[in-house]
């Protein structure tokens, strides 16, 4: 799983030589082979990695601020999501809900790597969800359909049908 | 201690003892003192209740009503207290639906079905203390006769229908008293549920209602639910009427299960055995085939399902209608969307109040629909729902949850809770479903729906007796056992449909009711078999 993310962000940040991949553990956490150096242990230590490797460092954020909120939503992805129970997702959603109430990326003003991996992860979640539970966290599911038809992001994953109409009034089953 | 100071000490004791001794004998007495002054006061007063009653006869439990005699007295109905009667003198029969007593006065909520007035009694000239106690101890629910003085309020009483007057009651007896503690009390009864877990009050679980029926259905919503079915059945009626439809009767007793075998309630019968009818189906049809062209039945309909869901009974009332048509079977099922149509015109037009009623408990969208019914076919349907992201089959079945969806992006995108599905896939459909002259694997059938639920299931039957055997073949049906059925279609059978539709479903879901339990008098499920 990890690493077909590893593999769609390489395409998506353009970089030509695709990296040596296996994982370790039983969590699988990726690892990457590097030429010279030592080996590159976890998903975001990779991600970043990769990034300045595509010399597109405003991924990461443009000031430190957003520098910090991109570092924040990433240990989220690794820390709440990957390991995340069934009853979790009900507060994940709801967390998520709150917070894009008003942004349109996750840090700053334009996509960062924080989007693209909590793309990835939120995916098999909102895959499950009924049109009526999509409509009820309407801002992930605004922020998720705007990040899933940015160009280039969406590799490996199959598109989530988002609905231009609400459904579900207010007062309904 | 010393000896001198132990007597020293007793002495003082014993002065101390005499001390509270007579604190002792003193306090008992002052005890006595009061008791008796008491009692004194308690027969004073009893004499002087017994003396100052003058109100004696205006109140009281009257004695049983065995048709003692022939009293030529006009009761005022509840609804007809308007300003008209301001200053009338009325008697009138009614429920105590709620009584408030305030020191020398008592309000009383008076409750005949929907409608409910304020009637008051004050200690006064015309009403003693005793006569306002009285009043105040009746029990809830209980049936009055009361005579009293129509009068106006100024400020509207909200919590009453009868909202302009109030009553002052004159004179008061008891017809029927109920008992003290009631299995559930009606206002908690018809608290919306939200409400009740906002402000911490109770509200009555379903299952408390069904097991009281009696005193759930005095509630204004079920008055007001049931009137409304009554009426649906009603409109049936007289819209198929004019239509030229005849209503037969059909068996329920009957000697082969019409659906299948699963779902089946199963009869001893002498010394073999029966089945309670799943549909009138075999009847209908055989109906058509004795030349009565259009005919409706209502009727009951037992369903031997083990479903324990929100719309399942095991017994409902069935409003079936089949016909012959000339050409098209659509020309059944234009008859069937306009039947339905002068039901909702009916209810729309004439059940107001009824509707209202019921939504003060149970809120709601209002029913839509469009004239002429929308018509869908099944590909489109299918289409609908794979761009919403659903994946399933052309030829498969809707599930519960793919129909409810489909519902809804109906209702986004044409406005109508009600619409008719045409042209279901054959494989889905029961043996005697005419097939699709052009593609075999479509058939002439269709469903109806209602805010997303299927109300109605129908088709253009197979009349000719070949190729319903060939069907019933296909579908691995033993020919023995419908041998007479396939025997009606063989002495010249014209081309006909129809469609069924429960009363109880088409009543919840034009309420946009949750519960089929709720609009069932005394319901059937696989889990209740009392009232």
């Amino acid at each position: 799983m990890a690493l077909r993310e590893l593999a769609s962000l390489e395409k998506y940040l353009g970089l030509k030589k695709p990296n040596k991949y296996s994982t370790q553990g039983d969590k699988k956490v990726p690892v990457m082979q590097n030429n010279n150096a030592p080996p590159l242990v976890g998903l975001v230590t990779i991600a970043c990695h990769l990034v300045k490797e595509s010399k597109r460092p405003e991924l990461l954020g443009d000031s430190a601020e957003g520098r910090a909120v991109v570092q924040q939503w990433l240990e989220y992805r690794v820390t709440k999501l990957d390991s995340h129970a069934k009853e979790d997702i009900k507060s994940i959603l709801k967390d998520l809900n709150l917070y894009l109430q008003d942004k349109v990326y996750l840090a700053g003003n334009q996509l960062t790597l924080a989007d693209v991996l909590l793309y990835y992860g939120m995916h098999s979640i909102i895959l499950d969800l009924t049109v009526q539970e999509k409509e009820q966290c309407v801002n992930v599911t605004r922020w998720f359909d705007h990040i899933q038809h940015q160009p280039g992001v969406r590799h490996h994953l199959p598109p989530v049908v988002v609905l231009r109409n609400r459904l579900y009034t207010s007062r309904h089953h | 201690m010393t000896k001198e100071e132990v007597n020293g000490a007793t002495e003082e004791e014993q002065q101390a003892q005499s001390k509270k001794a007579l604190k002792k004998q003193q306090k008992e007495a002052e005890k006595a003192a009061k008791k008796a002054e008491k009692q004194a006061k308690l027969a004073a007063e009893q004499q002087s209740a017994d003396e100052d009653d003058f109100a004696k006869d205006r109140y009281g439990l009257s004695a049983m009503v065995q048709s003692q005699q022939k009293l030529d007295r006009a009761l005022v109905r509840v609804q007809d207290l308007t300003a008209e009667k301001v200053d009338q003198l009325i008697w009138l029969r009614a429920r105590v639906h709620t009584s408030r007593a305030k020191g020398k006065q008592c309000f009383l909520v008076l409750r005949q079905q929907q409608f409910n007035v304020q009637a008051l009694v004050a200690v006064g000239d015309r009403a003693s203390k005793q006569m306002v106690k009285f009043v105040a101890n009746i029990t809830k629910e209980s049936i009055v006769d009361m005579e009293a003085m129509v009068r106006k309020v100024e400020q509207k009483i909200e919590s009453c229908s009868q909202q302009d007057v109030e009553l002052h009651i004159e004179r008061i007896f008891v017809i029927s008293q109920a008992e003290p503690r009631l299995p559930l009390q009606l206002e908690d009864a018809v608290r919306p549920d939200g409400e009740g877990e906002e402000e911490g009050r109770a509200t009555v679980n379903q299952d408390t209602r069904l097991d009281n029926r009696v005193i759930d259905l005095r509630t204004t919503t079920s008055q007001a639910i049931f009137r409304l079915q009554s009426g649906v059945c009603q409109l049936f009626r007289d819209t198929l009427t004019k239509k030229g439809f005849v209503e037969i009767q059909t068996p329920k007793i009957i000697s082969a299960a019409s659906e299948g075998g699963a779902n089946v309630f199963t009869v001893s019968y002498f010394k073999s055995s029966a089945y309670l009818a799943q549909s009138p189906q075999l009847y209908k049809q055989m109906c058509i085939c004795a030349d009565f062209d259009k005919v409706f039945c209502v009727g009951p309909v037992f369903r031997a399902e083990d479903s324990n869901t929100h719309r399942h009974l095991t017994e409902f009332v069935g409003l079936d209608i089949e016909m012959a048509f000339n050409y098209h079977y659509h020309e059944v099922i234009d008859s069937i969307t306009d039947t339905m149509v002068q039901i909702f015109k009916g209810l729309r037009d004439n059940f107001q109040t009824e509707i209202q009623t019921v939504n003060k408990q149970f809120p709601s969208e209002p029913f839509k629909f469009l004239e002429p019914t929308l018509r869908l076919e099944y590909t489109e349907a299918v289409a609908m729902l794979h761009e919403a992201g659903v994946e399933m089959g052309d030829e498969d079945d809707l599930s519960t949850p793919n129909e409810k969806l489909l519902g809804r992006l109906v209702k986004e995108k044409y406005d109508t809770d009600f619409y008719v599905l045409d042209k279901y896939p054959l494989a889905v459909r029961p043996f005697y479903t005419m097939p699709d002259p052009n593609n075999p694997k479509y058939s002439n059938s269709y469903d109806m729906f209602m805010r997303g639920e299927e109300i109605l299931s129908g088709a253009q039957r197979v009349h000719d007796a070949q190729l319903l055997t060939e069907r019933a073949q296909h579908h691995q049906i033993d020919l023995e056992k419908i041998k007479s059925y396939i025997d009606s279609f063989r002495f010249g059978a014209p081309p006909h449909g129809g469609g069924g539709i429960g009363l109880e479903r088409v009543c919840m879901l034009y309420l946009g009711l949750h519960n089929v339990r709720q609009t069932s008098m005394f319901p059937r499920d696989p889990k209740r078999l009392t009232p």
